[in-house]
Order: structure tokens, then sequence, then C-alpha cells
């Protein structure tokens, strides 16, 4: 993990360096690519606006993805328990799930303003199909024989599924769950680009327009170190739980 | 310790009980039954529906229409027998993210017990099965000995008139399995229950048992039936002795029989 993580960093590293020296022996305009100093210099100096602006996207995609992840579970439980109307529902689920979320986000933004709420909305929806397939794959694995001996101590379904199915779906629940925390910040900067008073997509758009790209650069660079975050801290969180399979 | 002669109903009794999985006829016409308080041994050659005939027991199998069920006196549907015998399947299926004494009480939290006076209860009984000082580690911290030891305390755990061991301790290595069918004796003279109980070993069936059934090649049913008449508690040395030695050639030989046919039948299908 700690060589894992080292190499990691070495490797950004040696990225932005040689990034920093193309730009600069190339002598590129920054319309193509401003140098990782520039970028640097840019986001310090408007750190006030990036910050509360990155506090707004962060706000609108852990919302989202808390309701993604308890109604994306919520809903695999309740199907796994149910197989008929499990066998009914999984067409139209099918249906929703193929449609992008480029497609959605609009349609959000008709029904629900161009406010917060429409962006969590879109998060909802893209963490909830994730951790929602990636759950129902979870029950699905359970040991036959594992679940004879419980049914052969008088264990129901729903005990079975508490003391049983949900335990071995958990590394499963848990990778859908890190992939959404990168999606869910993702979804809410091209819901944001589309419309919104806030966050990092709406900066991004707004330097766009203003053709302002070392600003462009400024935000996306803020936006992956949020996205790194999450996805490591949701990571730590992971191998604490499931502790059984690290060793 | 010897048992009164069939005066009161048996326990479990099986006529005429057979199961088929699609085109594969696992038992076929099996009849046997069950004193309370005896240990009966089932010994028979691979894949001759021992475990078919113990999940059938345990409720987990509905067995063909037509045969005979009954529990306590009572005749039965295989699934009403669920949570009313104690069932120790052939691997130990310890759940990964319990410790040993979450584990071994899981019966009784499902039966709805109180957890801290499971716990406490299971606490007391670590050192029966020599788990002392084990309580908290988890299941892959332990040898598979003492993995085998945590599944049969959950099974004696869950405290019904039957039990029911599959292999108990098939895994297990020659030295570590005397001494476990040494504690098993004791442990089991001590709670006075019924037990059933599978093995490949004809030593551990004889050792163990007062009665040792010898189960025919598949489609399995009971083939010969033997009494076991040597005096309990039963010391190490009896596996040398005349009568144990008597014994266990009569059963080899049912076995080896049965084994050849099996052998042959299967040998016969690689061929075809
Ligand atoms: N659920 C099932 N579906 C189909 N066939 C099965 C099923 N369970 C058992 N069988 C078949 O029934 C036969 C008896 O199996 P069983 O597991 O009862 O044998 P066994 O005597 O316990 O063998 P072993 O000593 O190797 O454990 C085998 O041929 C097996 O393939
Ligand atoms: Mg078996």
């Amino acid at each position: 993990m700690n060589r894992g993580a080292l190499r990691g960093a070495l490797g950004v590293a040696l990225l932005l360096i040689l990034w920093e020296g193309l730009a600069r022996g190339l002598a590129l305009p920054s319309y193509t690519l401003p140098s990782v100093s520039e970028i640097l210099l840019s986001a310090w100096t408007t750190r006030q606006a990036l910050l509360t602006a990155a506090w707004f996207t962060l706000a609108e995609a852990l919302a989202g993805y808390a309701i993604g992840c308890v109604v994306g579970i919520g809903i695999a439980l309740l199907l796994s328990l149910l197989p008929p109307v499990r066998r009914g529902v999984m067409p139209v689920m099918m249906a929703i799930n193929s449609v992008p979320v480029a497609a959605w986000s609009p349609l959000l933004l008709l029904w629900l303003g161009v406010g917060m709420a429409s962006k969590i909305a879109a998060v909802a929806l893209a963490v909830g199909f994730t951790v929602f397939l990636s759950a129902l794959a979870g029950l699905d694995r359970v040991d036959r024989r594992a679940a004879d001996l419980m049914r052969s101590f008088g264990a129901g379904p729903l005990s079975i599924l508490w003391r049983l199915r949900l335990p071995t779906a958990l590394p499963l629940i848990a990778a859908g769950m890190r992939v959404s925390t990168v999606r869910s910040l993702i979804v809410a900067i091209v819901t944001e680009m589309l419309g919104a008073y806030g966050g990092l997509g709406w900066i991004i758009y707004q330097a766009v327009v203003q053709i302002d790209f070392v600003a462009v650069w400024s935000a996306i660079l803020v936006a992956s170190a949020l996205s790194l975050a999450f996805f490591g801290l949701v990571g730590v969180i992971e191998r604490r739980v499931i502790f059984w399979r690290s060793s | 310790m010897t048992l009164p002669p069939s005066a009161a109903t048996p326990l479990l009794e099986l006529q005429g009980i057979s199961k088929t999985f699609g085109s594969v006829q696992a038992v076929r016409d099996l009849s046997l039954s069950v004193e309370e308080g005896e240990f009966v041994t089932v010994v028979g050659p691979s894949g001759c529906g021992k475990s078919t005939l113990f999940n059938m027991v345990a409720g987990l199998d509905e067995p063909d229409p037509g045969g005979i069920l009954r529990f306590k006196g009572r005749g039965c549907h295989a699934h009403e027998l669920l949570g009313r015998v104690s069932f120790m399947p052939q691997r130990d299926l310890l759940l990964p993210w319990r410790n040993v004494v979450d584990n071994a009480i899981l019966a009784n939290e499902i039966e709805g017990a109180n957890r801290a006076e499971a716990r406490a209860k299971a606490l007391r009984m670590l050192p029966e099965f020599g788990l002392t000082g084990f309580e908290k580690q988890y299941p892959h911290q332990l040898s598979g000995g003492m993995r085998q030891r945590v599944a049969l305390m959950r099974t004696f755990l869950f405290e019904r008139d039957l039990m029911l061991l599959d292999e108990p301790f098939g895994a297990l290595d020659a030295l570590t399995r005397t001494l476990m069918q040494r504690w098993l004796l004791d442990v089991w003279q001590r709670h006075r229950r019924t037990i059933l109980f599978i093995t490949h070993d004809v030593d551990e069936a004889i050792f163990l048992g007062d009665r040792v059934l010898v189960m025919s090649a598949r489609p399995g049913h009971v083939k010969h039936a033997r009494r076991v008449d040597l005096p309990r508690p039963r010391a190490a040395e009896l596996v040398t002795s005349p009568e144990f030695t008597a014994l266990k050639r009569e059963i080899l030989e049912a076995i080896e029989e049965e084994s050849m046919k099996s052998f042959v039948a299967s040998n016969g299908a690689v061929a075809a």
C-alpha cells in the first residue's frame, strides 16, 4: 500500500515536471497548454473563489452520493428479497441506466431548476445505479451451503439477508461505492456547466466563455484534487470495514 | 451406558426414503432408525448419498414422495425439521467477518436468544472445546482443527435432540483426529445428545458408535447395520483389541464390496 502510494506520487511528479518542461521549452501559448507553475499561481491568486466553488460542488456531490448509496443499496436489498418483482423491474432499470448522464442532466435542470437540487439529483442517479448494480451482484454471490446451514438453524430470508448475504456482498458494494466517488464529482461538475449559480463547473464554463484557459486549468486542478481525496478516503474506510479480506 | 431395547419410540425413523436429482438417483429405498441418546455412525463409499441423507434429515431437501419420515414418533415433511435438528455440514462454513465466539453463537442468535447471554455461555464452553484465549480471533487466523472445533461448538450450542455431524474430522491429520474422537466421546457422554455421524474411516465409526450403518454404493441405502458392543467409556487401546479387529474386518468387507461396485461403475462411466 505505502509503496504503491509512493510510486503513484512519483509518477504524478514526473508527469508535472515533463509538462512544465514541455510548456516552457516549446513556449506553448496558454490556450494550448499553460505551464504548471502558471496554473498553480493562478489557482493561488483566485483561491477564494475556487474554494467557495469547490465547497459548493463538494456539497452537491456528497449529498447526491449519500442519497445514491442509500437508495441503491436499499433497492438492491428489496429486489433480492422479492425475485418476482425483481424480474419485472430489472428491464426498466436497465433501460433507464442505459441513458447517458449528459442526456438526463438537461431534463433535471428543466424539472428541478438551476440550483443545487438538479445537481444532487443527477449525482444520486449516477451513483445510485452503479451502487445498485454492484450490490445486486454481491447479494447474488451468496454461498448456497452457508445459506442452507442457516436455514437448518431455522433462519428466514430476512435473517439470511442480514447475517449472510449483506456481509458477503459488502466487498462488491464497497467497490461500487469507491468508483462512484469520482463519478459523483464528474456528474456534479458537468451538470453545473449546463447551468448553475456556482461551483467548479460553473467557474469552468465562465472561464471558457471569457477564453481564460489558465482559470479553466486551475478549476480542473482543484476538481481532481477533490476527486482523489474523496476516492482515497472511501478506500481507507473500505479497508477498515472489510477487514477480513485484507489479511 | 447400554441402550434400553427399543421400548420407547425411536427419535428418528426413515422408511423407504428415496431422493432423485434430475437423472441421478442419490438415495433409494433407505430405511433407518435412531434411538434417543444413541450414537450412530454411517460409513459408505464416496458419493453414495450420505450428505444427501443428512440434507433431508436437516430439512433442507424434501425426499421423493412415497417414503416415511418420522421424528419423535410423528410423521412429518422434511422442511418441518428446519430449526429442529443441529446440523454440521461437511465444510466448517464459518463466517469470516465473525470472531470465534460470534461464529459459535450464530444459531442461537438466529433463534432470537439474548446475544450477551449466548456469548457468556459460549465463553464458558471455550475450554471444553480447546479454544481458550481464541475467542476474539477470526476464522482466517485459526488452524483447520480449531475451525472444526468452532463449527462443532456452534452445533453443540444449538441445543437440539438430534445432532447430524457430516465428516467433522475428515480434514484433520491422524493424530489430531484421534484426539478429537476421544474428546467428542467425552463431550457426548456429558451432554447426552443423540448423534448421527458420517465418516469415511471405519476405525472412527467403530470407536465412536453404538451402531455402525454401512451404506451401499449409489443409489444409497443401508446395506448392513452392526451393533458395537464395546464397553464405554472407550479407551484408546480398544482399537487394537481382538473384538475391535473382528468388527473392523466384518465392516470393511461390507464396505469394500460396495466401494468396488461404485469404483467399477464410475470407471465404466468414464470409459463409456
Ligand atoms: N443438489 C444436487 N444436485 C444434483 N446432484 C446431487 C445434489 N446433491 C447430491 N447430488 C448427487 O448425489 C450423489 C450423492 O451425493 P452425496 O453428496 O450425498 O454423497 P456423499 O456420500 O456425501 O459423498 P462424499 O462421501 O464424497 O461426501 C452424488 O452423485 C451427487 O452428485
Ligand atoms: Mg458427503
